[in-house]
């Protein structure tokens, strides 16, 4: 087997309010692999956005090792954790996610343009990825004038622009309608299965626990079963 | 990511608060109007005051008996020859060259005897440019000549002797020896200096007419007046005529020759950096509250772009950009805001005559007199200054803005939970 996109050994997380300590980790295992569609689920306050942000290099451990494309964030630099985030994870987060004052081609390139990719190929790349994502002809216009399913896709085309290990998404469907959701998700599914593009997924949204290939559980900071669909139960 | 992208992302924020970003830019611009008009009203009023000075004095730039300074009197003399005037007179700055011959003196007519200050000059070297008195007759007429007959008294010491044009009065001065020698003429003009304690004790005399008394030669006396087309070039023209007539002269600018006057510009001019620097501050913290509350708005927005790869170097460039925009379009906006009213104030000005009649006895800063029509022109370096101020300041304005953006916890805004 390869190595995994996304390891953590023993993960503790520990949040203090003053004198108040919250666990929302408490020695999380967790093992991704390329090309995975997964997605973490749980109630609130399992532990699972917290697992996403230590996989996205945005907070860190309070114990134990995180690891993506095989690096463990535990020994980079703020600059060091800065590129990483740039070059190998791609994020779509629930809502309001684009930059308000580019439009959706300046924002899908945006990671793009951050990696010094030349102006020609990202031309090249991010015209493909609207089409894919069904924004063509919608280059031009701001956030303001697209509705939240298009700015979603927008920021679909945006997280895998880069060519990203891993993309997070933090409950992506939360905020549009149920046509809007599953077209999100075919999109992302279809991206999964013809591009081999790994997906991480942080939700509540029984649809998206249905198109995803593998269902870990959290409760209470660690993994209470995880299920993949094409390998059977583990 | 190229700077030209964060740039046009600057640009673009900017115009996300357009209502907020103009209050922002006015507030600059009007503060530009604010400062150039202060510092040009300065300006023009030191630039005209120390022209008087120079006028009612002697000249920008003084040519004198080395020790002249330290004993003011008719003994300590010199003589410029035509060919070393000729010389000096050739100096690209210099306006006009002329003789004075100042001092003090007794005047009498039969009702009264008052101590005064003379001045003798040469009414066909000097004109407008140079003699202060020529716009403040009352009554008579001036001189023509070197030689002319005739005394020109101030109006309020031509009030106290009771002598009225064609009275005779004796003045009494001490000659080249010390001994004390009089002449005597006939009031020939009544002038007004704006200054009343200068109208009290000014005496103006042909220079010939006291060449004669003092025994002077016809080229002796005891200032040369060196008049400049620009009055703050007198340190660099001085320097030149040092070099050229070595220590024969001793060289001396306005302000060697009436330090007070230096003192009181460079309090003014003191008072007035306060003024700015206070309106500089009142300014950056205008600047500083909208960046500052851009920037928290945009909390999440920064939040998200550190999440997707941009540095907080980025960030803070970013942000930097937006202050520098502010800046820059409100130096632009200021000098549209300013030019009319600065073209109408140098050109026309206010007549402050009226007003400064109600409050002031006496239009005058150590005896010398001021313009009653309010005038403004900036120097060059000023308007530089102030230019570079706004900018500087609407830059450091935007620093600490700029920094919090770069520090946005991307967990905490993003609320990713």
């Amino acid at each position: 087997m390869s190595t995994p996109i996304v390891e953590m050994h023993g993960v503790t997380k520990v949040f203090r309010t003053g004198a108040v300590e919250t666990k929302a980790l408490r020695g999380l295992d967790l093992q991704v692999q390329r090309g995975e569609f997964t997605a973490i689920w749980g109630p609130s306050g399992s532990g699972k956005s917290t697992a996403l942000n230590l996989i996205g290099a945005l907070d860190t451990p309070t114990s134990g090792t995180v690891k993506v494309d095989g690096q463990d964030l535990g020994t980079m630099s703020r600059k060091q954790l800065s590129a990483m985030r740039r070059d190998r994870i791609g994020f779509v987060f629930q809502a309001y996610n684009l930059i308000p004052v580019l439009t959706a081609y300046e924002n899908a390139e945006s990671v793009m343009a951050l990696q010094g990719t030349s102006a020609s190929e990202r031309e090249q790349r991010v015209m493909t990825l609207l089409e894919e994502v069904g924004l063509k002809g919608m280059e031009h216009r701001r956030p303001y004038e697209m509705s939240g399913g298009q700015q979603q896709r927008v920021a679909i085309a945006r997280a895998i622009a880069s060519n990203p290990a891993v993309v997070l998404a933090d409950e992506p469907t939360a905020n549009v309608d149920s046509a809007t959701a599953e077209n999100l998700l075919t999109i992302m599914a279809k991206l999964n299965q013809e591009q081999g593009i790994t997906f991480l997924f942080s939700t509540h949204d029984p649809r998206v626990m249905t198109y995803a290939r593998r269902l870990v559980g959290l409760v209470d900071g660690v993994v209470d079963s995880d299920r993949s669909k094409d390998a059977g139960a583990e | 990511m190229t700077g030209s992208a964060i740039v046009k992302m600057a640009w673009r924020n900017l115009w996300r608060q357009r209502r907020r970003t103009v209050l922002t830019l006015i507030s600059i611009a009007f503060g530009g109007f604010l400062a150039v008009l202060m510092t040009a009203m300065q300006d023009r009023s030191f630039a005209d005051f120390i022209d008087n000075a120079a006028r009612f004095g002697a000249g920008h730039v003084t040519l004198q008996h080395p020790e002249y300074q330290d004993q003011p009197t008719l003994t300590r003399s010199i003589s410029l020859s035509e060919e070393d005037r000729a010389k000096d007179s050739s100096d690209e700055d210099v306006l006009k060259i002329v003789d004075r011959t100042a001092g003090q003196a007794m005047v009498s007519t039969a009702s009264d005897t008052f101590g005064a200050m003379f001045i003798a000059y040469d009414p066909e070297r000097e004109d407008e440019n140079t003699m202060e008195f020529t716009e403040g007759l009352t009554a008579g007429k001036l001189f023509e000549t070197a030689k002319d007959d005739g005394i020109i008294l101030g109006r309020t010491l031509a009030k106290n002797l009771d002598a009225n044009l064609g009275d005779k009065v004796v003045f009494t001065l001490t000659d080249r020896s010390g001994e004390i020698v009089s002449g005597m003429e006939r009031v020939s003009g009544i002038v007004t200096t704006g200054s009343v304690s200068t109208d009290a004790a000014l005496v103006l005399l042909p220079i010939g007419t006291v060449r004669k008394v003092v025994g002077y030669d016809p080229t002796e006396t005891t200032q040369v007046a060196v008049f400049l087309d620009n009055g703050r070039k007198s340190v660099e023209v001085a320097q030149r005529l040092r070099e050229r007539h070595g220590g024969d002269y001793a060289v001396l600018t306005w302000d060697e020759i009436q330090p007070e006057i230096k003192a009181f510009i460079a309090m003014k001019v003191g008072g007035g950096r306060v003024f700015e620097i206070v309106i500089g501050i009142l300014v950056a913290a205008g600047i500083f509250n909208t960046i500052l509350m851009s920037v928290l708005e945009r909390t999440r927005e920064f939040g998200i772009m550190l999440a997707i790869g941009y540095s907080p170097r980025q960030l803070f460039a970013m942000v930097m950009a937006e202050s520098a925009f502010l800046g820059a379009m409100g130096l632009v906006l200021g000098v549209l805001l300013t030019a009319g009213p600065y073209y109408y104030l140098y050109n026309t000005g206010i007549d402050m005559g009226p007003i400064m009649a109600e409050n002031m006895e006496s239009f005058d800063i150590g005896g010398v007199g001021m313009d009653t029509v309010l005038r403004i022109g900036i120097f060059p370096e000023n308007a530089a200054a102030i230019a570079i101020a706004i900018v500087v300041a609407t830059l450091a304005a935007g620093i600490y803005p700029a920094w919090k953006a770069g520090r946005v916890d991307p967990v905490e805004s993003i609320n990713l939970v």
